[in-house]
Formats: C-alpha cells, sequence, structure tokens
C-alpha cells in the first residue's frame, strides 16, 4: 500500500513539472544569473517595490515604490549639448489668460530658412500630424476617426496666430491641447513652429532673421505675479 | 438758457420710441428663430468645425461647458448669447451680470472663447443640431484594418497538453486499481482452491521482472527516452535567457494596434526620448493626457481604463479639471526589454545616428496590444524597406553581434563620420585602414569597432 502512494506520488510529481511547461507570457522564462537582470543597481522604469529577489534591504525606501513614468520636475534643465542649453531658459511668460495675450510679443529665437523648416517638419511629422493633419488642416487621424474634432486650420482661423502664441500653447497647452514641454526641448518647439508658420503662409517660407525679444511686456507681467504671490503674506 | 426747445425734444423723444420699436421687433425676430429654427445638418458641420474642439453636444464637459441644454440654461438675452459667440470680449465688456456670473464660475478652469467666425444665421443652424443631436454612435465597427496577433491566437495546443495529461494520470490510476483488482480476484480464487495465495511482491518488482522477458523492446523504448530527453534538455537549456514572446500583463490594457496603427500616432510620441538618450522613454501620464482629456472613452475597454490614467494622475473627467493638491500616483508599467546590468545600450546611437526603424528591432509593433519582444521569425517576417533580418533570438548577444557584422555604415551620413573619413584620407596608415574597411565596398559596424567587447561591455 505504502509502495502504491509513493508511486501516485511519482506520477503527481511528473504531471505538475510537465503542466509547469505551457507557455506563460507573464514570465520571462528562465534567466542566467537573474541579478544581472534584477540587480540592486537603480535601473530606470524598474518598479523595485515588485523586486522578486528581495534586494529591497539595500535600497533606500525613496527610492522603492517610485518607479518609471513621471513628468520632469518644474524648472528640469535638460542634460544636454551646449547649443541646446541656450534655448533652455526658463520661459518668463505665466501660464494664465494675460500671459498668452503677452506672447504674442515673443519671438522665435531661430532664423526663418529652409534649414530650420526641415528641421521642423521632421519633428511635426512625428509630434503633430496625428491630429492637425498632414497640411495643417485639422485633419489628422485622430480627428478623421472622429475622436478629436474642430482641430482649426493653420491657413484658417489660425492664419494670424503669432509664433509667440504658438510656442505658449506647446509650452501651456490650451482648450483641448496639452503642454508639450515634456516631450520637445525649447529648441525643438522653435523649430516645429518654424515649420507651423510656412503651413500658414500656405506652403511658403518668408526668410529673414528673427527679431529681438521684446522683454519690456514680461518683466511687467513677471512682476505682477510676483506681486500677487506676496500680497497675501503682507496682511 | 437751459430750456429745451419743445421741436427737439419731441424728436428725441420720437426717435427713442422708434427705437425702442426696432430693438422688441429685432429681439422677436431673433427669439422666433435662435433655438427654434435652422439647419441641423449644416449645423453639424459648423459645430464640428468651430465648436468641437473645445464643446460636446451634451452636458459633459471637454475644455468647456457642454452645450446640451443651454436653451433653458442660458440666463441673458439671446442677443447676449449671439454677441458671445461672436465678440466675447465684447459681451463681457458690455457687462451683463450673467455673463459676468459665467466668467467667475469658470476662471481658471477653461480660456476665454475666442471670436468664432460665424454668422447670426448659422449660429441659428448650430442650436438646432446642439437641440437634435444624433444618437451616439453603437459599437464603432472596425472600418480600419489592423489586425492584432491575438486575432489569430489558438490556446488550444497548450490547453491540449492539460487534457492529454488529466487523461494520462486517470488512465494510469485505472489501470493501477484494475491490477490492484485483478490481484485480489486472482488471489481469492486460488484461496477458493485451497492453493497458496501470489507472494506479496511490489509493483517495481513486477516491472522490473517484466522488463528482464522483453529487453529488445525496453532498450528500443529507453533509447527513444534518452533521445527525447536529451533534446527537451538542450531546447530548455537553449531557451535561458531568451526573452523572445514575453508580453507581461501591464496595470492598464494599452493596445498598440489602436494608437499605432488605427490612430497613426508615430512610436516616438510617446517614446520621445529614443532620439536623445539611452531609453526610449515610457510616456508620463502627462503625455497621455494629452489626447484622453478629451478621449474619455475607448474603441475597445469604454472608459474602464482610461478611468484608470485619470486616477494616476488626478483628472476628474466629469467636470474636465485636474484635482488640486493631488500627488501623482505614476502608473507602474512593467518593463518588458530588460537587459542585464553589464550590457550597454543606447536608443539615440541606433535611431538618431543609424537610422534605423523601430520596427527593425521591436518587430511588427502596430499588432501588439502591450509591450512584448517580438521573435525574430516575426520581426524578419515584416516588408519594411531597410530591414536587416538576423537569426538569432531577439535581445540575446547573438542577435546584436549579427547586426553589427551585417549592418551597413554610410560615412557620409554624420559630421562625424565625414571628419574621420576625411583625417584617415589625409595619412598613409589611415588609408591603408581605409583600404581594409572598404575592401568589399561597404563600411559595416563590426569593422568600425562594433565588435570591441567595451563598446558594450563596461
Amino acid at each position: 500500500m505504502n509502495k502504491r502512494r509513493t508511486n501516485l506520488f511519482i506520477v503527481a510529481a511528473a504531471s505538475m513539472m510537465l503542466a509547469s511547461c505551457t507557455v506563460n507570457d507573464n514570465s520571462p522564462g528562465l534567466e542566467f544569473m537573474p541579478d544581472m537582470y534584477r540587480s540592486p543597481a537603480v535601473e530606470a522604469y524598474v518598479d523595485y517595490g515588485m523586486d522578486p529577489y528581495n534586494f529591497s534591504d539595500s535600497l533606500a525606501v525613496s527610492q522603492r515604490n517610485h518607479p518609471s513614468a513621471r513628468k520632469p520636475v518644474a524648472g528640469t534643465i535638460p542634460y544636454g549639448a551646449q547649443s541646446e542649453l541656450s534655448y533652455a531658459m526658463p520661459y518668463s511668460y505665466p501660464n494664465t489668460t494675460e500671459g498668452y495675450e503677452a506672447s504674442a510679443a515673443n519671438r522665435s529665437p531661430l532664423i526663418h530658412n529652409q534649414e530650420n523648416v526641415d528641421k521642423g517638419k521632421e519633428i511635426y511629422d512625428r509630434m503633430c500630424i496625428h491630429c492637425h493633419g498632414k497640411k495643417g488642416a485639422g485633419d489628422g487621424t485622430i480627428s478623421a476617426n472622429g475622436f478629436i474634432l474642430g482641430i482649426p486650420a493653420y491657413d484658417g482661423k489660425l492664419a494670424d496666430l503669432p509664433e509667440g502664441k504658438m510656442y505658449h500653447t506647446l509650452t501651456f497647452g490650451k482648450g483641448l491641447m496639452g503642454s508639450h514641454a515634456s516631450q520637445l526641448s525649447s529648441k525643438e518647439r522653435w523649430e516645429v513652429i518654424e515649420y507651423v508658420k510656412v503651413l500658414q503662409n500656405g506652403g511658403k517660407l518668408v526668410e529673414g532673421n528673427a527679431p529681438a525679444t521684446e522683454e519690456v511686456e514680461v518683466a511687467e507681467i513677471v512682476e505682477e505675479v510676483i506681486e500677487e504671490i506676496h500680497a497675501p503674506a503682507a496682511h | 438758457m437751459n430750456r429745451v426747445p419743445f421741436g427737439r425734444c419731441k424728436s428725441r423723444f420720437r426717435a427713442t420710441i422708434l427705437l425702442s420699436i426696432l430693438l422688441v421687433f429685432s429681439t422677436s425676430v431673433l427669439k422666433a428663430g435662435i433655438f427654434d429654427e435652422g439647419d441641423a445638418a449644416n449645423g453639424q458641420v459648423l459645430f464640428n468645425a468651430n465648436c468641437a474642439s473645445c464643446h460636446k453636444v451634451d452636458e459633459s464637459v471637454l475644455a468647456a461647458p457642454g452645450l446640451g441644454g443651454i436653451a433653458e440654461r442660458w440666463g441673458s438675452s439671446e442677443e447676449m448669447l449671439v454677441k458671445w459667440i461672436m465678440n466675447p470680449n465684447g459681451a463681457i465688456e458690455s457687462g451683463d451680470p450673467y455673463i459676468k456670473s459665467l466668467i467667475s464660475q469658470y476662471e481658471g478652469s477653461f480660456g476665454i472663447m475666442t471670436p468664432q467666425p460665424v454668422s447670426e444665421d448659422q449660429i441659428k443652424d448650430i442650436f438646432a443640431y446642439i437641440a437634435n443631436p444624433p444618437p451616439p454612435p453603437g459599437d464603432p465597427e472596425d472600418t480600419v484594418a489592423c489586425p492584432t496577433i491575438h486575432d489569430n491566437d489558438d490556446e488550444v495546443s497548450s490547453a491540449a497538453g492539460i487534457w492529454f495529461l488529466i487523461i494520462g494520470i486517470l488512465f494510469l490510476i485505472i489501470a493501477l486499481s484494475a491490477a490492484g483488482a485483478n490481484r485480489s480476484l486472482k488471489n481469492a480464487s486460488l484461496e477458493s482452491q485451497g492453493k497458496e495465495p501470489l507472494p506479496n511482491v511490489s509493483y517495481t518488482t513486477l516491472v522490473m521482472q517484466w522488463m528482464s522477458r522483453n529487453k529488445a523492446f525496453v532498450s528500443v523504448i529507453g533509447l527513444f527516452a534518452v533521445c527525447y530527453f536529451v533534446t527537451v534538455s538542450y531546447i530548455g537549456a537553449m531557451g535561458i535567457g531568451v526573452y523572445e514572446g514575453y508580453e507581461p500583463e501591464q496595470p492598464i490594457w494599452f493596445s498598440h494596434a489602436v494608437h499605432n496603427c488605427e490612430n497613426e500616432i508615430d512610436c516616438e510620441y510617446c517614446h520621445h526620448s529614443a532620439r536623445k538618450g539611452r531609453h526610449a522613454g515610457i510616456p508620463s501620464t502627462n503625455v497621455c493626457m494629452n489626447c484622453h482629456k478629451g478621449i474619455k472613452k475607448g474603441s475597445k475597454t469604454g472608459t474602464e481604463e482610461i478611468n484608470k490614467i485619470y486616477a494616476a494622475i488626478g483628472f476628474d473627467p466629469s467636470t474636465g479639471a485636474y484635482k488640486e493638491d493631488h500627488v501623482e500616483d505614476p502608473i507602474k508599467w512593467v518593463k518588458v526589454h530588460n537587459l542585464p546590468d553589464h550590457v550597454f545600450f543606447s536608443h539615440s546611437q541606433h535611431v538618431e545616428v543609424g537610422g534605423l526603424d523601430c520596427r527593425n528591432c521591436h518587430g511588427p509593433v502596430e499588432t501588439f496590444i502591450s509591450g512584448r519582444i517580438s521573435p525574430v521569425e516575426e520581426t524578419n517576417a515584416q516588408n519594411i524597406p531597410g530591414l536587416i533580418e538576423l537569426s538569432k533570438p531577439t535581445l540575446t548577444m547573438g542577435w546584436c553581434i549579427e547586426c553589427h557584422n551585417k549592418a551597413e555604415i554610410d560615412l557620409q551620413s554624420s559630421d562625424y563620420y565625414i571628419e574621420m573619413h576625411d583625417r584617415m584620407k589625409s595619412n598613409e596608415r589611415g588609408q591603408e585602414e581605409l583600404r581594409a574597411i572598404l575592401d568589399d565596398g561597404k563600411a559595416t559596424v563590426k569593422e568600425l569597432g562594433g565588435w570591441e567587447c567595451a563598446k558594450c561591455h563596461y
């Protein structure tokens, strides 16, 4: 009787082993030296709260449960080449209705030439085309599929939109359009605006050098905002 | 001196009466039309072109309050509504108390409406459309052909395996009990005949006895069994560290097919650091919100999955506003493409410098649901220009160096290569090296140091 039970046990164990061979999409499969794949060294996009190898003892508590996808901290300046950095100065127009109106005075630091337009087109085709459409008529795939309607055309309703307002919208978002500041660097935003201006103008480039930035109005608005912030503290 | 001549006063009086009659008349004309008459079909076209980017026809909020029930809700005169649409700033300046209350109610949540280039008649059409919006569409038909790898998934194979096992175990149990019953019956019959019962031997002994009787059969079966187990363990060992087909369940049912194939959103819209950094980047929740602030209902999963984004970022879809003082609760996406610590890989080197298509390594992502490691056969089966076909499993070292051996570099493609090319041409030793590299008419990644250990391991 005892022998029989042993035999049954062997059969059960064998069948369990065989059953474990089925495909499981959730499992990465066998790993050689798993500690090299899931190491205590902090890697991007790894959730250390779910660390299967229990390295948590060696990790600072602040690292745990703080994985992956987060919005960059406000005021983050990109790490990169000097040429990018010169465009990474803080943006001085506030995210208010007045700030939007005042941003019309802001001017692009780029020279309006074909090279910048081409760079802008490359970015436009990646970042804007699915909503705004190939020629900026507001007829992108998302609009055609009926998800977001009424996207204004660059050469229609937005034909007179100044570049400063475009930059403001790209930075803070407006209406249904969200902020693209976390996806596009300041320089890339200005480059894509170069191409949008060509679309505004029916596909023709208006060449010329960029005029200097008008800082006066900005300074006034910034002062106002600072006053507003400090006003309650004075009472 | 301060007496007003009677005649002038009279004429002014007359003018006032006339004006007021005119005003009353004009308002009554408007009253008869603005919410009642109008061409709803034309209104729909106008609404979609001018209003739909911020307003909805029902009462839900998009980037501005919904317009459903506006006729009952509007607390001012109808000309004021027309004025508000055609010239919002003018309407504010007129000091109308209802407009003032609107501004104070929504200030901060939404911006002030831009003037709309529509005429009074067109406004009538738009309100006719808002009053009678078309019934919401039922299940959207799949007009776009975007098949996913899961469409022709057959779970049958693994299910069949399990059934085979269960039947096998049942058969074994039946066989064992039958053998037991057979033994007891034999013993009973032997006992009734007055003979000695069978000796109490174990199954193992019985099997051993049977095996010694059928040596030829047993050795053939044994040979097959050994071959089988060697093959199985070889295949198993070759699968160690191979991630092909790894597709972990993600916290949100996100479909690459819906985003990339049906709506043609570029990979780099969400994975926007592919050109700039080592990681292609998992989009932060604010990137999701660039579209999902307006798109609150998915075509496949309705509101269930999209609400998880709202919960993470603290967005209230009914008011269309972000919750104040909400600490973002990041979505814990499960990392799919995981390289060991001793391997360096940079997306920007491959995408920006190398100019590779994402699909060259990641396979037909437009057919995937969640993130998945594309098996090399699926990657090779694609029809994309410049695809480098490989044979080793995806994400193994063999796969990396096979591609580095095959991939060609255009020496005029970047300033760095042009500079290096010129420098090599300028002296004799450089020319010799250049000749060795270009002996077959092309420069591969391997020839420019792509097989140096320290390129990837450091």
